[in-house]
């Protein structure tokens, strides 16, 4: 090159710059404080309790809200934190299978960082009949990572937010309002709240004693006409009631209410960004039972194991005792990101994969059912 | 008791570069990652109907295939160039600084951005050809350096790389105030320096133009199917050569021979022992030495304390309900400084209350179908020079983030005019917590070690030898030799995987 750089009139000088470059830096090196390497740093500790990963925890207490329906307290190994609105997934060791669900927590964000938590369920199925038939005081659990986007986002919504609850999908929105109430939240909530009679409304009372300025629930009863109820289900009318103006609506509930639910919100136009709703897990698919051959790598073991054409690839797992990641169970998550080898499957709920991960070959065994014999790769749960 | 040849401890992308070195020289390898997917920062997430990036920015030094820069040239060579569709990106940047009231776009090409900078700033062509051919000259020198393992003689470094060798102590203001380059050219070509995350009176110039050259001479891509693509392309390639890969799988303690204190194996977080003699570890020496190794010599300990932590990160990912042009972003990346002074924004960067400087993308610009019909999405990245996020406290978390958010949708909307706010249908903010809950770092830190003045791209790349002090043991990824950023992790996983490949064969 004809250009030659110098910065010191003679370029030697930074030649001799250059040389001393290694020098110093061992010299640097040489001078570090000898004092041990810190273990752990603030912001590490303070993820812990953000996310505190799997953890264990003792239940603490059974208290019985409705005929089909109880909160289960748990006082959690480690504090934690997390956002009102939010799931985590309660597990134990069920006739040697570890099965694990997904609940809306029901206490709130500032009693977690007490080790304390509730989880509210409904009698429904396998694990929650199993809750309500056998679990008792003292019983040890495994808490998953609170998660989800089931949230009031302080950026994006509006601060006016209508919650739509239908039966044990007010469990959240419980947590919400105890989280405006003591301050870890900031917005106003307007709960539509059905449910078939008044005997089946969970934390009324609870409710009732937070009602304020910012945070109402409007009861909806379907099978029952009564004095202070609102009567049907919960339609247009009842929302332009509850709410004006600019507002996010949130919902939590069984399907059937979600669609109908969407039919009558259809009125104010909302825009995708308004509207929030819950996924419900996943379950069983209505086609002819056929048997298929599940092969499953895990770690260092492989295994082969029936796989119903009703199920899904993940209870699947569960049913044989393998211990396969499981968070959402709706496909959203991400959570059970697992390899397929070879086989057919179809998908249920949100197919919520990346781009990437359908084109590498990569399936959530929490939404997907198998068509033929299969063959995955799934890490360690 | 199972064994292998090598264990890599964190599927970042210095790591999976590592395994499929490995694996290419014969060895048996174990992947073991603690996150239940590969990859690292590199990789993406879906909320609601987007896919977001999680990092990538662009990949520099990546080319074409007539024209094909340094990591095509590795990936070539690793076997995974083809498995992942590649995108050009438009334009270099936009830098928008506050105090200086300047806005600048700047094209790829090396005469396109000369030409471009005269028309900001006429009479820098001059300084911006000098810039370049020192960018040239410094390419040449890192590939002569490399091609003898760092061992570079110093005759041959003085008689042909004369100018490398009498810039490569200058700091980049140093340089290109004795370049004569006019002040506002300094300031256009600085855009990048938070890229790299040292300020430029204490960033070595080798390192950054070295950087800058390759972005400018080449352009820059992106995967189609954002990073994660990439990542599960170098899986893929991991397991067609035989590796194994674990996930939610983390090496908790690395096992220590008794009588050289060398790698004798990797201690898994469920009990398993993993018998190796050799551990490529993706992950901070201040982990490794900090606690995952029980007997740690003085000289390791205090070269480790002696390292300054650079950039903690946080980014804001935004998917937005109408399309870029309705909402007016017409760049894919911009730059967004208070002042081009780097050592005072480098100050302002050090707090959560006055940090809202960033680095901004929106992806839509380089890909229009990157999200649905009638949306964009952008992504929003900072860097924090000071530990500020370790005094927030749990309970203050979620607040803080959506201050930190609000800030820097502030910030854009007020520099660049667009309108973005009313139209947010997804956000999503990552912040030092997450960082340190998915890859484990340190503060939350992105950035590797600072290039610091005596810590730079040249002095540890001269010094990889005696820096490996631990039989057994080499490090990829970001804290590592050829510092942060993809391509920089890449090729110290190239590095690495090779010579702990030559230490596997000197072994026999």
């Amino acid at each position: 090159m004809a250009y030659k750089f110098k910065k010191q009139i003679f370029g030697f000088m930074d030649l001799l710059r250059y040389k001393k470059k290694v020098p110093i830096r061992r010299q640097k090196l040489a001078e570090g404080s000898p004092a041990p390497l810190p273990v752990s740093y603030r912001v590490n500790e303070t993820a812990k309790i953000l996310h505190p990963g799997s953890q264990q925890a003792e239940l603490t207490g059974i208290v019985q809200n409705t005929p089909d329906t109880k909160t289960y307290l748990f006082r959690s190994e480690k504090p934690f934190f997390f956002r009102a609105g939010q799931y985590l997934t309660l597990g134990c060791e069920v006739d040697k299978s570890f099965v694990s669900r997904p609940y809306a927590i029901s206490s709130s964000p500032k009693e977690a960082l007490d080790r304390k938590l509730s989880l509210t369920v409904k009698k429904c199925g396998f694990f929650s009949g199993y809750l309500f038939d056998r679990a008792k005081v003292g019983d040890k659990f495994t808490l998953g990572d609170p998660s989800g986007e089931f949230c009031f986002e302080p950026v994006k919504d509006s601060p006016q937010v209508l919650g739509i609850a239908g039966g044990s999908g007010i469990t959240p929105f419980y947590s919400m309002a105890q989280s405006i109430a003591e301050g870890t939240a900031d917005f106003s909530l307007t709960i539509l709240y059905g449910a078939r009679t008044e005997a089946d409304l969970i934390f009324k009372a609870q409710l009732d004693a937070l009602a304020s300025d910012r945070i109402k629930v409007i009861y909806v009863l379907s099978e029952e006409q009564k004095e202070g109820f609102e009567h049907g289900f919960i339609g247009a009318d009842l929302i332009k009631k509850a709410v004006s103006g600019d507002f996010t609506v949130m919902m939590c509930g069984p399907q059937a209410m979600y669609e109908f639910a969407e039919k009558e919100l259809a009125a104010f136009g909302l825009p995708l960004r308004r509207i929030k709703k819950e996924a419900n897990c996943v379950g069983l698919r209505d086609v002819a039972e056929a048997a298929h051959k599940l092969t499953v790598h895990c770690g260092f073991e492989t295994r082969e194991i029936p796989a119903s054409a009703r199920e899904t690839l993940l209870v699947a797992m569960e049913r044989a005792g393998i211990r396969a990641p499981a968070k959402c169970r709706a496909g959203g998550c991400g959570f059970c990101h697992s390899r397929l080898i070879s086989g057919k499957f179809s998908i249920a709920g949100a197919d919520k994969r990346r781009l990437a991960d359908e084109k590498f070959g990569y399936i959530h065994p929490c939404c997907t059912y198998p068509d033929s014999d299969m063959e995955i790769e799934v890490p360690r749960g | 008791m199972k064994q292998f040849d090598a264990v890599v401890i964190g599927a970042g992308n210095g790591g999976l570069v590592a395994a499929i070195r490995l694996l290419q020289g014969g060895a048996k390898v174990l992947l073991v990652e603690k996150h239940n997917l590969p990859g690292g920062f590199a990789t993406s997430f879906r909320r609601g109907r987007f896919e977001f990036e999680a990092s990538l920015h662009e990949l520099n030094d990546f080319g074409t295939a007539d024209n094909a820069g340094d990591v095509r040239v590795l990936f070539d060579e690793l076997g995974v160039t083809d498995k992942i569709e590649w995108l050009q990106i438009p334009d270099a940047y936009r830098v928008i600084v506050r105090s200086e009231g300047l806005d600048a776009v700047m094209p790829f090409g090396v005469e396109a951005f000369i030409d471009r900078m005269e028309s900001y700033v006429p009479g820098s062509r001059p300084s911006m050809r000098k810039f370049f051919d020192l960018g040239e000259e410094i390419r040449q020198a890192q590939a002569y350096t490399a091609s003898v393992n760092g061992k570079a003689d110093s005759k041959v470094m003085v008689s042909r790389y004369g100018n490398f060798v009498r810039c490569g102590s200058y700091s980049v203001n140093e340089v290109l105030r004795t370049l004569k380059m006019p002040q506002k050219a300094i300031d256009i070509l600085s855009a990048y320096w938070c890229y790299l995350g040292a300020h430029l009176e204490d960033m070595s110039f080798i390192h950054y133009a070295s950087m800058v050259y390759r972005y400018i001479l080449r352009g820059v891509s992106m995967p189609k199917m954002r990073s994660h693509e990439i990542s599960l392309a170098l899986v893929s390639r991991i397991l067609e050569l035989g590796g194994e890969v674990l996930y939610n799988t983390e090496a908790v303690k690395i096992l220590q021979d008794e009588k050289d204190g060398g790698v004798a194996g990797v201690l898994l977080a469920d009990g398993t022992e993993i018998r190796t003699r050799h551990v490529v570890a993706n992950c901070a020496p201040h982990l490794v030495f900090g606690r995952m190794m029980d007997k740690v010599t003085e000289a390791d300990i205090r070269a480790t304390n002696a390292r300054k932590f650079a950039g903690r990160g946080l980014c804001m990912f935004l998917g937005l309900n109408r399309t870029a042009d309705e909402l007016g972003i017409r760049n894919h990346n911009y730059f967004l400084y208070d002042t081009s002074d780097s050592v005072a924004q480098y100050e302002k960067m050090k707090t959560i209350r006055e940090n809202s400087a960033q680095a901004t993308v929106c992806l839509n610009r380089a890909d229009p179908g990157c999200s649905p019909e009638g949306t964009c999405m952008m992504y929003f990245t900072t860097l924090y020079m000071s530990d500020d996020w370790g005094n927030v406290s749990p309970k203050d978390y979620f607040k803080t983030k959506d201050l930190v958010a609000n800030k820097l949708i502030d910030r854009f909307e007020r520099d660049t005019g667009a309108r973005i706010r009313d139209s947010i249908e997804e956000i999503s903010v990552a912040t030092p917590m997450t960082y340190a809950r998915y890859c484990g770092h340190p503060q939350g830190v992105i950035y590797g070690y600072e290039s610091q003045y005596w810590d730079g791209l040249m002095p540890r790349l001269q010094m990889m030898d005696e820096d490996h002090t631990v039989r057994g043991l080499r490090f990829a990824g970001g804290y590592a030799m050829r510092l942060s950023g993809y391509s920089s992790a890449y090729f110290s996983g190239d590095i690495s995987g090779r010579q702990t490949v030559g230490d596997l064969k000197r072994e026999g």
